[in-house]
């Protein structure tokens, strides 16, 4: 570092104490064991998200909402703003890497139980992160008009409607009106691009900082181990470069992705036309659509549909505070159950998105 | 055999003369009475087929005493009128058996097709209207006002009294029968040809219906086959020496597919080139003036051509000189140009400036159209690369229309307003065969920059790799 480096490094670190956040830098280290490749997971996920923020607010410099606008606009994009293509294309595929990636981190963290005590409001605050997720999904769905995101978003807004009492008005404000129209599409805009991520960007916050304070979690087997027999990296710079090279490898999955399967726009949103056949959700959905369409219409005197929801929502919650309850693992003991558990919704995940595609 | 069929009629007018001489009300009335009705009644056919007063008025022939013989008693009706003359009428002429006891053939259906006709209300026509009363003839019998001759006369007596007419269809022309005066067919029929087309030749006897309702056997796609049972009879027009393939020409012509197989009504039919109730063949001048009342444009263009000052001056039939008349096909290009197909060379010869125009014009049509697909397959192609070519595709839409015009400003025989009516097809397709080759290009330059950046990723992750390991190494 020459002189005026030095300089300038010394007179922020009078005012913001800099020194001793490198030193805390350079000291962290990441635990090193067989499944540390799952620790990659996260920083994948952060990584997309930065890209679709960055293409997100590229998208925003063309994209206008409105039923008569929203279509034409990702058509200008695409055809004919310079490189629109590709950053629509990549804001598309990342969305749905990131989904991937996020679910991926979610189960590698669970049965890896790094979810256990101190690191409890981690692994809540990720959990509220995939929900944020998915609903960054679903608005942004149907922000390009097209017949397939309305037909999508119309089949997906309707179960709200079947929760009892309040379903109808709450599917109201959701769509913002009887149906889904330009008024849903604001909406949904509103929410894809403002307040989503101010909550996403916060809660992430959260989420970073919590694993900064607490470091990355060890494998609960580490506990019995001697102290010289666990092994470290230094975060500085061996993981952080680890990382790097993953995240660039993933950067040319995306344009091989965005060259090669460009994301189709398919056509206007016509809300008079019949729906297309085999209209589905995107496959992340998919295996809670598959679950309400194969319920019956009536469980237990309860409508099959919001059934449906509230087991999911039960099921969501009890996953959200599995810290909580699973105390085995805190003690220190091994948990099976958690493990058959974390299998079995696995599986069921996985079973019903392959139902999904294959039936009808 | 010749003196047997003399006797039989003899014999069989004797016996229904002696018939109706023990008929009451006849002889009353012709004694007695010496009414008009029974002045006429001899001359008419259901007299000479013994059919009595009685048969028709009701009452009782056999009585000499008037006060039985026309009671209410013995069924007198006296005058029918309306709907009673009709039912008078149908005691006959709805049965068979009673209608083969007379030995007719005439088909007993006629009062239910009239019954459905325009006319079949009774406070238009009934039977006598047109047959009249107590003068009944047949058909055939030149006297009757059905007969050919007088039967054109009898319809226009209605049809040709607008104040009448005004009663029941003030819309309807009151001129057909003028119109049909001027009509080879009324020409024909004044001189006593009875094989020329009367009303009910065309319009149907009984079941007449407007010519608007498909019913009818003058509704637009019904009347070619109704002037074809004449005009495609070879042996029935034999002694007119005009052709009898018209129809047949016509059917497949662009206007027959048109109107007999697409079911279009705005194509047209026999009547709207020929007339209908004035029929003619319309005559060299005033071709281009009939297919002009829907080709307007077209003959616009013609009229201010060379073409139309030299073709009145040779009297050559303008439009039918290239087009045809029964057998018009649709167009082709091939009619433009100098090639062996075309219709230009048989007028116009090499070196003729009508020879050049011809060929230019059909040169620049030709490139327009093969550049016109050149630059579909290029978009195809783009598309089929997953490029987005929707605009050049929108931007195309327009060359048809342009073509179109040019097809129809070869009318006018001029070249400039020709050139001036396909230059911007040739405008249009230069930008969209530039947007399809510039979206083939960026398919390109996608595939090369993303080789590239590949390339420089590939080089990044590996530069980080070896960095990663000698990082670790020193450790």
């Amino acid at each position: 570092m020459g002189v005026l480096g030095e300089k300038f490094f010394n007179w922020f670190d009078e005012r913001y104490k800099i020194r001793s956040f490198i030193e805390f830098m350079s000291h962290k280290t990441v635990p090193w064991h067989r499944h540390s490749i799952w620790y990659y997971f996260g920083g994948v996920s952060l990584f997309l998200f930065i890209i679709q923020v960055v293409t997100g607010i590229l998208l925003l410099l063309y994209y206008r909402v409105g039923e008569d606008s929203s279509y034409e606009s990702v058509q200008f994009i695409v055809s004919k703003v310079k490189f629109g293509w590709l950053i629509r294309s990549i804001h598309s595929w990342s969305a749905n890497l990131m989904i991937l990636a996020v679910f991926i981190h979610m189960f590698s963290v669970y049965f890896t139980k790094a979810y256990r005590k101190p690191r409890e409001l981690t692994w809540v605050t990720g959990f509220l992160l995939l929900i944020f997720s998915l609903t960054f999904g679903f608005s942004g769905y149907l922000l390009p008009w097209n017949e397939l995101a309305f037909f999508a978003t119309k089949v997906g807004t309707e179960i709200i409607g079947s929760i009892p009492v309040i379903g109808k008005e709450l599917l109201r404000i959701v769509r913002g009106g009887e149906d889904v129209t330009g008024a849903t599409l604001a909406r949904f805009f509103g929410l894809h691009v403002a307040i989503l991520p101010g909550i996403f960007t916060v809660i992430l916050f959260l989420h970073l900082l919590f694993i900064q304070i607490q470091g990355m979690s060890e494998p609960p087997e580490w506990e019995k181990l001697p102290p010289e027999k666990r092994k470290y990296i230094p975060f500085f710079p061996n993981f952080l470069l680890r990382d790097l090279l993953l995240w660039l490898i993933i950067l040319n999955i995306l344009a091989i992705l965005a060259v090669f399967f460009p994301w189709e726009l398919g056509k206007k949103a016509d809300p008079f036309a019949p729906a297309p056949a085999g209209i589905k959700p995107e496959w992340y959905f998919l295996f809670m659509y598959q679950t309400l369409k194969l319920l019956p219409a009536k469980v237990l005197f309860i409508e099959g549909e919001f059934f449906g929801l509230l087991i999911f929502t039960v099921a969501g919650i009890l996953w959200m505070l599995v810290p909580f309850w699973d105390v085995k693992t805190d003690k220190g003991y091994r948990n099976r159950l958690i493990n058959y558990i974390g299998l079995f919704v696995l599986i069921y995940m996985l079973t019903m998105t392959i139902l999904g595609y294959v039936l009808d | 055999m010749k003196k047997f069929v003399i006797l039989a009629i003899v014999l069989f007018t004797l016996t229904f003369a002696l018939s109706q001489g023990k008929d009451g009300c006849y002889n009353c009335h012709k004694d007695a009475v010496g009414d008009k009705a029974t002045e006429l009644y001899p001359k008419d056919v259901h007299f000479k087929l013994g059919v009595s007063c009685a048969d028709c008025h009701g009452g009782d022939k056999t009585s000499d005493d008037m006060e039985v013989a026309m009671s209410k008693g013995k069924g007198f009706i006296g005058i029918p009128k309306g709907d009673k003359i009709i039912d008078v009428c149908l005691k006959c002429h709805s049965n068979e058996m009673v209608m083969k006891k007379f030995g007719s053939n005439i088909d007993v259906n006629q009062f239910k097709l009239f019954k459905a006709s325009v006319h079949g209300k009774s406070e238009i026509a009934t039977c006598v209207t047109c047959h009249g009363v107590h003068n009944i003839k047949k058909v055939n019998d030149p006297t009757s006002p059905v007969y050919p001759t007088s039967e054109v006369r009898l319809c226009s007596k209605c049809h040709s009294d607008a104040n009448y007419m005004k009663k029941f269809n003030p819309a309807l022309p009151t001129d057909q029968f003028e119109k049909y005066k001027t009509s080879v067919h009324g020409q024909r029929i004044l001189k006593g040809d009875t094989k020329v087309a009367t009303c009910s030749d065309c319009h149907s006897a009984h079941d007449i219906f407007p010519a608007n309702d498909p019913r009818s056997t003058v509704f637009a796609s019904t009347l070619p086959k109704t002037c074809a049972r004449c005009h495609s009879d070879a042996n029935y027009m034999r002694d007119y020496k005009i052709p009898t393939d018209q129809y047949e020409k016509y059917a497949q012509s662009v206007h027959g597919k048109a109107l007999l197989e697409k079911g279009d009504l705005s194509a047209p039919a026999c009547n709207d080139c020929h007339g209908n109730h004035g029929a003619i063949p319309p005559g060299v001048k005033s071709i281009s003036h009939v297919c002009g009342i829907c080709h307007a444009l077209n003959a616009e263009m013609f009229s201010r051509s060379p073409h139309a000052e030299v073709f009145e001056k040779r009297n050559i039939p303008q439009c039918e000189v290239c087009h045809g008349n029964h057998l018009i096909e649709r167009p082709t290009d091939e009619m433009l140009g100098i090639s062996t197909k075309s219709t230009c060379i048989k007028c116009h010869r090499e070196g003729e400036k009508g020879f050049e125009v011809a060929k230019q014009m059909r040169d620049m049509i030709d490139t327009l159209v093969m550049r016109t697909n050149r630059a579909k397959a290029i978009l195809d192609e783009a598309e089929f690369k997953g490029m987005d070519v929707s605009d050049a595709r929108y931007d195309m839409n327009d060359v048809p229309q342009i073509l179109i015009k040019a097809r129809t400003v070869i009318h006018t025989a001029n070249l400039d307003e020709f050139k001036e009516t396909i230059a911007p097809g040739y405008e249009i397709i230069d930008r969209v065969t530039k947007a399809g080759l510039d979206a083939i290009d960026e398919y390109y330059f996608r595939r090369w920059g993303l080789g590239m950046s590949t390339l420089i990723i590939t080089i990044l992750v590996i530069a980080l790799y070896f960095k990663i390991k000698q990082i670790e190494r020193k450790k």
